[in-house]
């Protein structure tokens, strides 16, 4: 279309005293040549075999927390509304599955969607660096789709994982565009504006989409990316992810329908706001075509977090710390801590408004709130998904060591997963002062949970709802995936 | 900044509004809003994207079903109805515009329209209206909450950050939620606000209308069933402060008693006569004016024209020297001014395929030379648009627009504003069906009930009746 254009300029060209506003076009860069072309060139050409070792090994991990997260999800108040939302809303619809629920399916989107409420009801799922949880934005949309498919031609195990991977890449791609995303984010949720887009990146490669179906998916899908930072911490928060994947999933369906949508939506132009309108400073990056010799998923340099508990990354830090003081305590004295015993506790955090909550009044604000999840940690010696019931939360000893908490926000102590530290300082009565510190809480990237501990995990959230049986064929299944000549066998784990 | 109640305002009027408020003025004027609205929908109706947009929505089933607008065999889930019916409506940007900018009919009409023939008992006519003002009053309020609404946008797309607040607004009100609830849904409708400006121009550009639509509904609908979201999240400059630079927002008075100062009444919105940007407009009648100077003094001959300036405000994404689609040339300077000269006219049909790829079209473009003066400011309310002719014998033809005639200054009369609905309607309905959406909006208020409106919207014209 562009090269018809210039010839039709040519003669004009040739004309003298051509205007300034025609020559304008002419400068503007050849569609081939822009970052958002390049990203739907990357999505269609990739193939499973550049997937590295390293890579399928972390995705597989990323996929059994997820759909363990997702099962145990299914248990919460969230999930069941959104559920009922969706089948009052909509006919029952027999084509995809839907977590902890055998005999019920939902159409392809809205199974999305009520997954991914479950995937981040509970704030038990991954995350990484810069900060995203991209796999509850990505999974829940991949199995819907493949629901979707019909039965004689199923994606293969590895196609499954490549398109899962896709979606985690451009994720993390996009985040580096930014340096506003390296840090805890004040504005815009990541998984509302990321999210999305691996979404709709991850269901373009499952559909097989050409590269500029791929691109469109793309820019559709910023349409529909952006939620706000204030309904983190209340019950709204979990939709963000589940809209993340339907409607990345839905952008991706409208594209295969020829929708077409900015074909410059990464790229910056002045004036006009694309993808970058969700960030302050944007400096895109054209994505490589992994025909050229290899290809380097950023997964392989950047592992992901896993959760212990279920609750905001930063609290990972003050339990751990709060931890190690408990069982100092514990090793001096009967066993059990006391809030009488404590005359003050001293938390030393990097500084973020939405996750310092002296006294939080819910489950969601629980979640979010350093001063909880120390004096849980320093009462129990450890948090659990326990830890947040409505019992729990309103435990007089809790309450009692909550009104001994001051907090403090040291300068080298960033707001940032990659570089902050928690520290607990707990004064007692007596005078003594105790003191842990965590750097790396267990389950960061730099200090990954074993395989072992993430079954562990797995079999937990597994086990609310499923079968052991059950429990253990899905182990099993994901484990095998990448040999699996159809991934039917997982999707019969889950119906 | 510590703010506080301010969503707890708003969810305190949406509740309590009620349809002794509605004044006179309010009243007439929405009642063209939504005459124009249904018109465009329409004619929407015929559009390659609206039907991308059915076949996709055609995937999803439910018992209850809504009209979908101009098709007499086919309905959709409420949601879905609300979706492609606000496509329709900014399929061809035909649709309203208010100041600060933003399209805020189609955002909520739709909604409203889905929603109501879905509830079990059918609202009436007046409770429609009702519910449709809220929708409209709370994108206004919103709009007045920041300096940068007031000019043309630079990064999100205005109905995508107001509208589906205004269709939460109003389906809340419909459905009769509490105060509470009511401030829920606007919360949890922020979650699916924003999409950025560069699908503007593009063909997704009216899935933002129509997304505003179904989302706003769905998070009433969510509201409704006890789902919570950040009461503060008109307060908070991390909540719905995230859309803009800068941010002031403030508290809705306490509306239980007398009268109601509804923004409608201050401020009209302006209907659009030709399918473009709201901008085009000051353009074509500069044009068409400069145009009749010419032809005051000599023939019009294409060849003799040496060359066009154009003083328009900046706006990167309505500038646009060679459009190459429909969508492009809907928001192209350039174009409408062209379109203007050379046909003396710009209409429904000037943005075909065919017209666009006219090459004496493309010569007379070739020709133009666009300025951006200081004193030409990027707002609706401040614009104008200067077109001067320089033929090749140096003689200088030149106009200028202020306030193009649809305008808020300069209000379309009622009569051409229902000559507007006839041409777009009947393009898709039967006679029976125009004239029966024109009745029922213009006694709208003495509805007991309004299931007519949405059998006259489904009155379709029998394909071998002649136009």
């Amino acid at each position: 279309l562009f090269s018809v254009l210039q010839k039709t300029i040519r003669p004009v060209w040739a004309v003298r005293g051509v205007h300034m506003s025609a020559v304008e076009v002419m400068k503007r860069p050849a569609p081939e040549d822009t970052v958002t072309a390049s990203f739907g060139r990357f999505i269609s050409e990739v193939k499973p075999r550049h997937l590295s070792s390293v890579v399928l090994q972390r995705s597989k991990r990323m996929l059994l927390d997820s759909i363990g997260v997702g099962l145990i999800g299914s248990t919460t108040e969230v999930f069941e509304l959104a559920l009922q939302h969706c089948q009052h809303m909509y006919a029952p619809d027999d084509i995809s599955f839907v977590y902890g629920r055998k005999d019920t399916r939902l159409s392809p989107t809205l199974a999305a969607f009520v997954n991914g409420v479950a995937t981040h009801s509970m704030d038990f799922d991954d995350t990484w660096h810069p900060a995203t949880h991209p796999s509850g934005a990505v999974l829940p949309a991949v199995f819907a789709l493949s629901d979707m498919m019909p039965a004689n031609n199923k994606p293969s195990g590895l196609d499954f994982l490549l398109a899962f991977n896709v979606g985690i890449e451009i994720q993390g791609r996009l985040m580096r565009f930014s340096n506003e995303a390296q840090n805890i984010p004040k504005r815009f949720h990541p998984p509302s504006v990321v999210g999305t887009m691996g979404s709709a990146a991850a269901c373009a490669r499952l559909l097989s989409l050409n590269e500029s179906q791929c691109s469109h998916a793309l820019a559709i899908a910023a349409s529909l990316s952006g939620a706000p930072m204030a309904n983190a911490a209340t019950q709204s928060k979990p939709l963000h992810i589940a809209n993340a994947a339907r409607l990345g999933l839905e952008a991706a369906l409208l594209a295969s329908r020829g929708l077409e949508a900015s074909p410059l939506v990464l790229d910056e132009v002045a004036g006009v706001a694309g993808f970058n309108a969700f960030y302050e400073d944007y400096i895109p990056r054209p994505l490589e075509s992994p025909s050229d010799g290899g290809c380097m998923f950023l997964l392989e340099e950047q592992d992901m977090a896993f959760k212990r508990f279920p609750a905001h990354l930063g609290m990972h830090w003050v339990a751990d710390a709060a931890a190690l003081v408990h069982k100092l305590l514990v090793g001096v004295g009967s066993g059990t801590v006391s809030p009488a015993h404590v005359q003050e506790i001293l938390l030393r955090v990097p500084h973020s408004k939405y996750i310092n909550r002296p006294f939080p009044e819910s489950e969601h604000q629980a979640r979010h709130s350093f001063q909880f999840n120390a004096c849980s940690a320093l009462l129990d010696g450890e948090v659990t998904v326990q830890s947040f019931t409505p019992s729990a939360i309103r435990r007089p000893d809790l309450l009692e060591m909550l009104s001994r908490v001051r907090v403090e926000h040291p300068h080298d102590n960033q707001a940032n997963f990659n570089c902050m530290y928690g520290e607990v300082q707990v004064t007692l009565v007596g005078g003594d002062i105790l003191k842990g510190r965590c750097d790396t809480f267990y389950g960061h990237w730099r200090n990954p949970l074993t395989n072992e501990s993430l079954r562990k995990k797995f079999r937990n959230n597994a086990g609310a709802v499923l079968h052991s049986d059950n429990v253990e064929q899905l182990i099993e299944v994901v484990e095998d995936l990448d040999r699996l000549e159809d991934c039917t066998p997982l999707l019969s784990q889950l119906q | 900044m510590l703010r506080k109640g301010i969503t707890e305002s708003f969810g305190a009027a949406i509740h309590a509004l009620n349809t002794s408020q509605l004044t006179d003025g309010v009243i007439n004027r929405s009642k063209r809003m939504m005459l124009d609205t249904l018109g465009v929908g329409l004619i929407g109706s015929t559009t390659a994207v609206f039907n991308k947009a059915l076949k996709y929505s055609q995937l999803f089933h439910s018992e209850e079903k809504s009209s979908v607008w101009g098709k007499s065999g086919t309905s959709l889930p409420p949601h879905y109805a609300a979706f492609v019916n606000g496509i329709a409506v900014h399929s061809m940007d035909f649709d309203d515009t208010w100041h600060p900018a933003t399209h805020p009919s189609g955002a909520v009409l739709p909604a409203l329209l889905a929603l109501a023939e879905a509830l079990p008992s059918r609202p009436s006519g007046l409770d429609l209206l009702l519910a449709f003002n809220v929708g409209i009053e709370v994108q206004g309020r919103l709009m007045r909450f920041s300096r940068e609404a007031y000019n043309i946008p630079k990064r999100f797309h205005p109905p995508s950050v107001v509208g589906v607040m205004g269709s939460a607004a109003a389906s809340a009100k419909l459905l009769g939620l509490s105060p509470a609830q009511c401030s829920h849904a606007l919360a949890v409708a922020a979650s699916s606000a924003g999409a950025p400006l560069a699908n503007t121009a593009t063909q997704t550009k009216p899935l933002h209308i129509g997304n505003a639509a179904r989302r706003g509904l769905e998070a009433a609908q969510l509201a409704q069933m006890g789902l919570e979201g950040n009461p503060a999240i008109l307060d908070m400059d991390c909540g719905f402060g995230i859309y803009y630079k800068d941010y002031s927002p403030y508290a809705m008075s306490d509306s239980t008693a007398g009268g109601f100062n509804w923004i409608l009444e201050d401020q009209d919105v302006a209907f659009k006569r030709i399918p473009a940007h709201l901008g085009m407009h000051w353009v074509v009648d500069a044009a068409l004016a400069a145009r009749a100077k010419l032809e005051a003094v000599m023939t019009f001959d294409l060849s003799q024209i040496r060359s066009i300036k154009l003083k328009v405000p900046p706006s990167k994404y309505i500038n646009c020297p060679l459009p190459t689609s429909e969508h492009q040339a809907r928001h192209s300077f350039q174009f409408n001014a062209c379109s203007a000269l050379l046909d003396n006219k710009v209409t429904v049909s000037s943005f075909s395929e065919a017209q666009i790829n006219r090459t004496s079209l493309k010569e007379l473009l070739s020709k133009v030379k666009v300025e951006t003066p200081d004193d030409n400011k990027a707002s609706f309310d401040k614009m104008y648009c200067e077109v001067e002719i320089e033929t090749s014998g140096g003689q200088c033809f030149w106009a200028r627009c202020d306030t193009f005639y649809g305008h808020w200054r300069r209000p379309l009369s009622h009569v051409d504003l229902v000559e507007k609905f006839r041409a777009n309607a009947s393009t898709v309905l039967s006679s029976e069906g125009v004239e029966g959406v024109i009745d029922a909006i213009g006694n709208i208020e003495m509805m007991q009930e309004c299931s007519s409106l949405g059998s006259y919207v489904r009155m379709t014209r029998n394909l071998n009746e002649e136009l």
